[in-house]
């Protein structure tokens, strides 16, 4: 009898089996088509850096190294001297190997004026690494290219039609938008 | 005794020296294993590691302490925040940083949403070693929902690099704790279609029970935890013993089986899986939802010369850091230790005189990791 | 360093043939699956009815003549076999796709119809490599072997009334005999490769086979002893007023077990077993010689579900609304009826698949011999019984 009632539980184990997989013909696939509908990534999500450029074209990094001292491998390479005819500094070189890149956002974290960002670009690959070790220009590009991107100083700012670059609003701020946004406002005063 | 490479014994014909990986499809990455065949019962069994092989440990001694927590979440790579813990633990001991009572909780949510994305994985590809195809998909999509709630916080999917001295990065997304609602209930009705697929299976019964068997007093002699040792009947997790963060003001049980088997093994995943979710929905109560999210912590963080080992529980058993100090700011050394690593030392005991198809099922149940194996 | 161009069109661009996915045209899918069929049971009218009727016509049905009439259909047959694993890959991608939360192909032609066609051109273009240590006749016959032993099992399948190509009054025995073979190439070809995992792969067949043909034989001979006749199309007529399936549920049962077990499929797939011994027996194969293992899986996953149509579920009968039996139009409707029987036992074993982990290869050994022979002994002595009582 127990053998029985032991060959019974099994059958009915297999056919509940069989109808919890059966049942999802049902339902829809969650698939999402990536290359017919680019994915809506959130704002904070890290997918490639970018360096930004004030609306009047000048740029935006003052060229502390920060970001090259908080990288944790040490993919960015930063050459500088100092301005002849104002205070700071002038960029000669600013290249981060996004090969090498572990995408941690740390430097992002550092950057005292928000000038390096993430952006939500994940359309990288390549057929030669090369094209990979990003340039000065190429960073521009990213940012040029992008709609948004995020700092945790600034917050998410977007970029306007009309090209100017303005603060998201609220809704599109990740968490602790009082946090993200006061010291934002005093570094733009 | 046995050594690196399994030579064939001189006039014995009938073992067959097999090299199982390191591209093999149940070995979870790049392990490799030698075995002996005798026809389909394993006589000898000679793991390799080292296939994955990164360097951690040293390159964390060139890095400053900040710098160190993207490379711990490089190790384990399915339990993403859960590896930050035990560093960002021991240096808070030594600098003395307060940690804010929401930033613990946040983390502890953070903590047992990678359990269930851990085990959730586990579950999938133990069921594609045994043979069946569907749960591997079914798991994957449930996983992805939770690093979907992951990356809206932290910015990054698997390894986020969330949490940092006295807190974590940034606050969580507003949306947060709704999404981890919608997420518990999802989880507790899908929960019911993979005990179906999984341990009601018969298929299943026949292939894991009695399967492996691991006495109580070998797990404990060969230093293994989480998951496998519990499967083995000793009650001991890290949680209860050495709480940390918010576990203390949680209640949870730590779900032990006497049998020791392959069974036991996937039987304690899942009830972990339920605690995890307990867990979750208390905290969910428990956690204030504005609030600071971070501690003050100094500009530059240089501990104090000395040394501190804090170890948590992660999905895989006792994840332990070992941090000596000089009171510069790059730590003098970097130790990890490493559960899965901890756990793969058990595969000879379990592997010799089981069948081959066994071997697969062992593998599967140990969950090994092969990020943090090799380092 | 120089600037590095970003690619302009980073659009993705639709291939040959593609069609928006995201449009659920449920339809289209049921339209292609339709296709196939539509073009099997053609293929079968023709096999069947069309070429004897030609050959007869043309006066050409004795000598020389019949055997020029056996070869073209038997060509026709492997045209009808190419058709038959093209729909089938399909469908068993579909439906995985389908269970598992995807869609399975959708790129190539409606609802991915043409992918397999595809897939079967690859395998076509790539070279067929043979592994130094392997013995390379062996290597080579090893597929042949596997794919004329599954087609052979298509002489003695009636798909209607009398549509068979050999309608001997052996046709069990002969069953036995054939499907005994197809292990054989599985054999040499996992010996002859040179690799370990092979060789495991083909001893686990052997070892497999030797478990699960003495219960299909014991299951064959209660068939025979109910019908009272070893011709395949005696024991479809046999079955006019009742289905097999309910008198022999045991042997029913027992027999669909050992189907699985001769199959290779989910839950008893030992020998490619692709977690445990990476692709078993055929792991060392590519090109053509892989294609040949591949459609001899397919054809035997129509083959063996047609047998428990054929034993048990009333072959090719069904409700023929008036039409004279034996004329072409009633031959057509019962080879529609018998194909779609058959479709419904390959979808419940798409769905094993679909859902069962594997089991150990010792177990189905033990599971053979301890319960499945005494068992099948058991159903074929209460058939006997039975035969005496009632018949």
């Amino acid at each position: 009898m127990s053998l029985l009632q032991e060959v019974w539980q099994a059958v009915k184990a297999i056919g509940t089996g069989m109808a919890t997989v059966h049942k999802r013909v049902y339902e829809e696939a969650p698939t999402e088509f990536y290359p017919y509908v680019k994915p809506d990534l959130p704002p904070v999500s890290v997918q490639s850096l970018a360096l930004v450029e004030n609306e009047d074209g000048s740029e935006r990094c003052i060229v502390c190294l920060q970001c090259e001292r908080a990288c944790p491998a040490q993919v960015i390479t930063i050459e500088r001297h100092r301005n002849p005819e104002g205070k700071g500094f002038l960029i000669d070189r600013f290249d981060i190997d996004l090969v090498n890149c572990m995408y941690c956002a740390a430097c992002v974290e550092a950057c005292p004026v928000s000038s390096i960002v993430t952006i939500q670009d994940f359309e990288m690959s390549t057929y030669d690494l090369r094209t990979l070790r990003a340039d000065i220009d190429f960073l521009h590009e990213q940012a040029r290219n992008s709609r948004q991107w995020y700092s945790p100083k600034f917050g998410v700012e977007i970029r306007t039609e009309d090209g100017r670059i303005e603060k998201a609003p609220p809704e599109m701020q990740p968490g602790g938008l009082a946090e993200i946004l006061k010291p934002a406002e005093e570094v733009d005063s | 005794m046995s050594t690196m490479n399994l030579e064939p014994v001189p006039g014995r014909t009938d073992e067959m020296i097999v090299n199982m990986g390191p591209q093999h499809p149940a070995t979870h990455g790049v392990l490799r294993v030698v075995l002996g065949l005798e026809g389909e019962r394993i006589t000898r069994a000679v793991p390799h590691i080292g296939y994955l092989h990164r360097n951690h440990e040293k390159i964390e001694e060139a890095r400053t302490y900040p710098m160190v927590i993207p490379y711990t979440d490089r190790m384990d790579y399915v339990s993403g925040t859960q590896n930050e813990l035990p560093f960002v633990l021991a240096i808070e001991d030594m600098l003395g940083v307060e940690v804010p009572d929401r930033a613990r909780k946040i983390r502890t949510m953070f903590f047992e949403l990678f359990r269930l994305a851990s085990h959730l994985v586990w579950m999938g590809t133990a069921m594609l070693d045994l043979g069946a195809i569907s749960p591997f998909l079914y798991t994957f999509w449930d996983r992805e929902i939770i690093l979907g709630i992951v990356e809206k916080t932290a910015g990054a999917r698997m390894l986020p690099n969330y949490y940092t001295f006295g807190g974590v990065r940034r606050d969580v997304h507003p949306d947060f704790f709704k999404e981890v609602a919608d997420l518990l209930d999802h989880l507790e009705r899908r929960m019911v279609d993979y005990e179906h697929l999984v341990l009601e299976s018969p298929v299943v019964h026949a292939r894991t029970i009695g399967v492996g068997v691991l006495s109580k007093e070998r797990a404990i002699a060969r230093g293994v935890s989480g998951p496998v040792l519990r499967a083995s009947g000793v009650a001991y997790d890290v949680r209860k013993a050495f709480p940390y963060d918010a576990y203390p003001d949680v209640e949870f049980e730590i779900p032990t089986s006497p049998d020791g088997d392959t069974y036991a093994r996937f039987w304690v995943r899942f009830q972990e899986m339920y605690q995890s979710i307990r867990i979750l929905r208390q905290l969910l109560e428990l956690t204030p939802k504005t609030g600071p999210f971070k501690g003050k912590a100094p500009a530059r963080i240089k501990p104090p010369a000395g040394e501190r080992y804090r170890a948590v529980e992660n999905s895989r058993g006792e994840l332990g850091v070992f941090v000596i100090s000089d009171g510069t700011d790059k730590p003098y050394r970097v130790k990890h230790r490493g559960a899965a690593f901890s756990n793969l030392q058990i595969i000879p005991d379990l592997f010799i005189g089981a069948k081959f198809s066994d071997a697969i099922a062992i593998l599967s149940s140990l969950d090994p990791v092969f990020g943090e194996i090799d380092r | 360093m120089s600037q590095i161009p970003i690619p302009e069109d980073r659009h993705f661009r639709p291939r040959l043939f593609g069609y928006d996915p995201q449009k659920s045209r449920p339809w289209l899918e049921r339209a292609v699956y339709s296709a196939y069929v539509f073009v099997f049971w053609l293929l079968v009218i023709t096999t069947y009815a069309g070429v004897p009727a030609l050959f007869g016509a043309l006066g050409w049905d004795s000598g020389w003549g019949f055997v020029f009439m056996r070869a073209l259909q038997v060509v026709l047959l492997f045209l009808l076999s190419a058709v038959l694993a093209l729909l089938l890959i399909l469908v068993l991608r579909k439906y995985l796709g389908k269970v598992q939360e995807r869609f399975g192909p959708m790129h190539y032609g409606p609802a991915g119809g043409i992918q397999t066609i595809f897939d079967a051109l690859k395998l076509l273009a790539k070279e067929d490599f043979v592994p130094a240590a392997a013995d390379v006749l062996t290597f080579r016959l090893a597929p042949a072997v596997t794919f004329v032993a599954s087609f052979a099992m298509f002489a003695v399948i009636p798909f209607a009334s009398g549509w068979v190509l050999a309608d001997t009054n052996v046709g069990l025995v002969y069953l036995i005999a054939v499907s005994t073979l197809s292990t054989y190439g599985v054999l040499l070809g996992g010996v002859s490769s040179g690799n370990k995992w092979a060789l495991i792969g083909a001893l686990r067949a052997g070892a497999q086979m030797v478990s699960y043909e003495i219960p299909l034989a014991l299951v064959f001979l209660t068939v025979a002893v109910w019908s009272g006749t070893l011709s395949l199309s005696g024991i479809v007529d046999a079955q006019l007023g009742l289905w097999n399936f309910l008198p022999l549920a045991l042997p029913f049962v027992l027999y669909v077990i050992a189907s699985l077990a001769e199959l290779k499929h989910i839950p008893f797939d030992f020998p490619e077993a692709e977690s445990e011994l990476i692709a078993g027996y055929n792991v060392e194969y590519s090109g053509m010689s892989f294609a040949f293992f591949f459609l001899a899986e397919f054809v035997e996953l129509f083959l063996l579900p047609a047998l428990i149509v054929v034993f048990f579920f009333g072959g090719w009968h069904g409700p023929l609304f008036g039409l004279e039996p034996g004329s072409l139009a009633a031959g057509a409707l019962e080879s529609l009826y018998f194909t779609l029987k058959t479709a419904v036992w390959v979808w419940i074993f798409l769905w094993i698949r679909a859902t069962l982990p594997r089991y150990r290869d010792d177990q189905l050994m033990e599971f053979a011999w301890k319960a499945m022979i005494p068992l099948a002994l058991f159903g074929l002595v209460l058939a006997a019984y039975m035969r005496l009582i009632w018949r």
